[in-house]
């Protein structure tokens, strides 16, 4: 067996800590030598993080195998994380995801920065875009506004709950929001949600310009792409059963997702020739 | 990137092949910045195994702060990702709970375990698994000698149906949802009792008869065990629901005279023990335990654990905690 030293050093993926104010952000780099592209994963929000690990970090090591360098994180006061998320707003997190964007882009050499995020992630990750970070961006299953991703994982949550329950013990989802909107916090998977969050949640959304590709694709000079996932994605996309849906093959996902990036790195170094001649 | 912070440290190891990943939560008094520094050396470290297919930090990030609290306690603790989960390389089997059932997991649990016993210097290891990572608990914990005790959190011990059949969804579906789902669902629990009662003492047939080999081999011996059991779908307290085998009688039993389990029933809490009074509730009744059956010799001052009885087979009733919810993340919750 290895020593861990050996085993550090062989590695291609390092993980470790950045300092930012009252917590550590864990975040693991899936290291390249020559990247064509780098890309920092914005990932899901509290217990979407915990059913949609294992094809997140698969993805992250599909992209490695093909020379692009990949950043994932855990939000400050989720996972490895530390930070108490009682106490966090959107705007801490929208910070981090500058912090680690600079991070990766400055690092050497050189390569485009792409920005890809899932659920709220798509959320941060398209609104740090908006304010001229990355020189591209994936959107994965973007709700219109952080409420939105709320919602989606309140419900979820719910559904599952009446499983358990009979008759008159069942609540329903806007029994909760009530509570929510009345001052109470709420246990959502073990994760406290406080009403200061909820209310939050409903002026933070994705920019009106990139809530659809179709439409805006011409209007933005960096290439973005939004893919609504369906169920056949589970668990990245709605549904599916932690320990059977994450294990699948998600090859079919993956790699027009790759070859896009690859394209949005191309693109991005074209123009970047241009602007230079010019 | 940082390697470390003040009460934490990134480690990897290689087993059998793998490289697996995890987080070392430091001992309160261990003040140097590696785990393998030896000034643990006169206390058992803890392990945290995955629970089917979450990553480390487990349902609602619960082993973390469960880690993090017995690191304030005193003892070095740690959480792995097994091969092919969360972090660590490899790819998992896509047959999961079988795997798991088998005690696929145990020879890099043990492997994992054997390590930090060796490079760590401590006396042992107490493994920590929680529902699927009970059952890898167990078969890890009879696979290295080192191993000086386990917290299992709502263990099983047959072999659950991965995914049930849709019609039978549905018509649980309806069940709960009907003003005649309840006393039909109860009417169907009597005839399941009945049909238990004519079977006398035989285990059910899917039981996990090789768990149940390796627990009495375990269990047995004296090693100390706490268990701790969720409440279940129409259950109460530690007691099965109506026409269910009583696995945890049956485990007790096989303990025998020399066994050292103490089982604890949390109530308002659910399967993942994550929300607050769970997660609250497991940790005042494992400090107690721990400090019962691994007392330090330099015990954090401010720290307030519940006395515990320490060895003979006991149940020691039920934690009362304050909110219920059920537990979304785990496959096997009401199976």
């Amino acid at each position: 067996m290895a020593s861990q030293s050996q085993a550090e050093e062989q590695s291609t993926e390092r993980a470790g800590y950045f300092e930012v104010p009252g917590a550590h952000l864990y975040a693991v780099l899936h290291e390249v030598e020559q990247p064509t592209a780098r890309v920092l994963l914005v990932g899901p929000f509290a217990s979407e993080r915990h059913n949609t690990y294992i094809p997140w970090v698969r993805w992250a090591r599909f992209l490695a195998e093909r020379n692009i360098e990949v950043l994932r994180y855990d939000y400050r006061g989720i996972g490895e994380s530390t930070g108490a998320l009682e106490e966090l707003t959107f705007e801490d997190w929208s910070q981090d995801v500058q912090l680690l964007s600079n991070w990766l882009a400055a690092r050497s050499p050189k390569a485009p920065l792409i920005l890809h995020g899932l659920a709220m992630g798509a959320v941060l990750a398209g609104r740090a875009f908006h304010e001229g970070i990355g020189d591209g961006l994936l959107m994965w299953s973007p709700p219109l506004s952080a409420n939105l991703a709320l919602r989606s994982t309140l419900t979820r949550w719910v559904g599952l709950e009446q499983i358990f329950k009979f008759g008159g013990d069942r609540r329903s989802a806007s029994d909760y929001v009530r509570e929510l909107e009345q001052g109470s916090t709420l246990e959502v998977d073990g994760y406290e949600w406080s009403t200061r969050l909820w209310q939050e949640s409903f002026g933070f959304s994705v920019p009106e310009l990139l809530a659809d590709d179709q439409i805006s694709a011409d209007a933005c000079e960096r290439p973005f792409k939004i893919t609504r996932l369906g169920k056949e994605a589970a668990p990245l996309g709605r549904g599916g059963s932690v320990g059977y849906d994450d294990l699948k093959d998600f090859t079919w996902l993956f790699k027009p997702h790759f070859e896009w990036i690859a394209e949005a790195a191309t693109k991005s170094n074209q123009r970047k020739q241009n602007a230079q001649i010019h | 990137m940082l390697k470390y912070t003040d009460t934490r440290e990134l480690i990897s190891l290689d087993i059998l092949g793998h490289r697996v990943r995890g987080t070392y939560h430091r001992s309160f008094d261990d003040r140097t910045s590696s785990w393998m520094s030896g000034t643990c050396a006169d206390r058992p470290a803890v392990l945290f195994l995955n629970s089917l297919a979450l990553p480390r930090a487990a349902t609602g990030d619960s082993a973390v702060y469960w880690a993090d609290a017995f690191a304030r306690l005193g003892y070095p603790t740690f959480r792995f990702d097994l091969p092919g989960l969360g972090d660590s390389d490899g790819q998992a089997s896509t047959d999961l709970l079988d795997f798991i059932n088998g005690g696929g997991f145990a020879p890099a649990a043990a492997g994992i375990s054997k390590e930090l016993v060796e490079r760590g210097g401590y006396s042992g290891v107490v493994l920590v698994g929680h529902c699927a990572g009970a059952v890898t608990a167990s078969f890890a914990a009879a696979a290295f000698k080192k191993c000086k005790g386990m917290i299992l959190l709502d263990p099983y011990f047959y072999l659950p149906v991965a995914k049930r059949p849709e019609s039978r969804e549905k018509l649980s579906g309806w069940a709960r949802h009907s003003a005649l789902g309840r006393p039909l669902s109860n009417l169907f629990d009597r005839v399941k009792h009945l049909k238990l009662f004519l079977r006398g003492s035989a285990l059910p047939g899917n039981a996990n008869t090789r768990l149940l080999r390796k627990w009495k081999e375990l269990s047995s011996t004296g090693l100390p065990i706490l268990l701790f059991k969720a409440p279940g779908i129409k259950a109460q307290g530690s007691k099965p629901r109506v026409g269910e085998f009583d696995y945890l009688e049956h485990v007790r039993k096989l303990a025998g005279r020399k066994g050292n389990l103490v089982m604890k029933s949390i109530e308002d809490s659910d399967h993942s023990f994550a929300n607050r009074a769970g997660r609250e509730a497991v940790r005042r009744d494992a400090e107690g335990w721990m400090t019962a059956h691994f007392p330090l010799t330099n015990p954090q001052a401010h720290t307030k654990a519940v006395s515990f009885p320490s060895a003979g087979n006991k149940w020691n009733g039920s934690s009362r905690a304050m909110v219920a919810t059920p537990n979304p993340d785990c496959a096997l919750e009401g199976r």
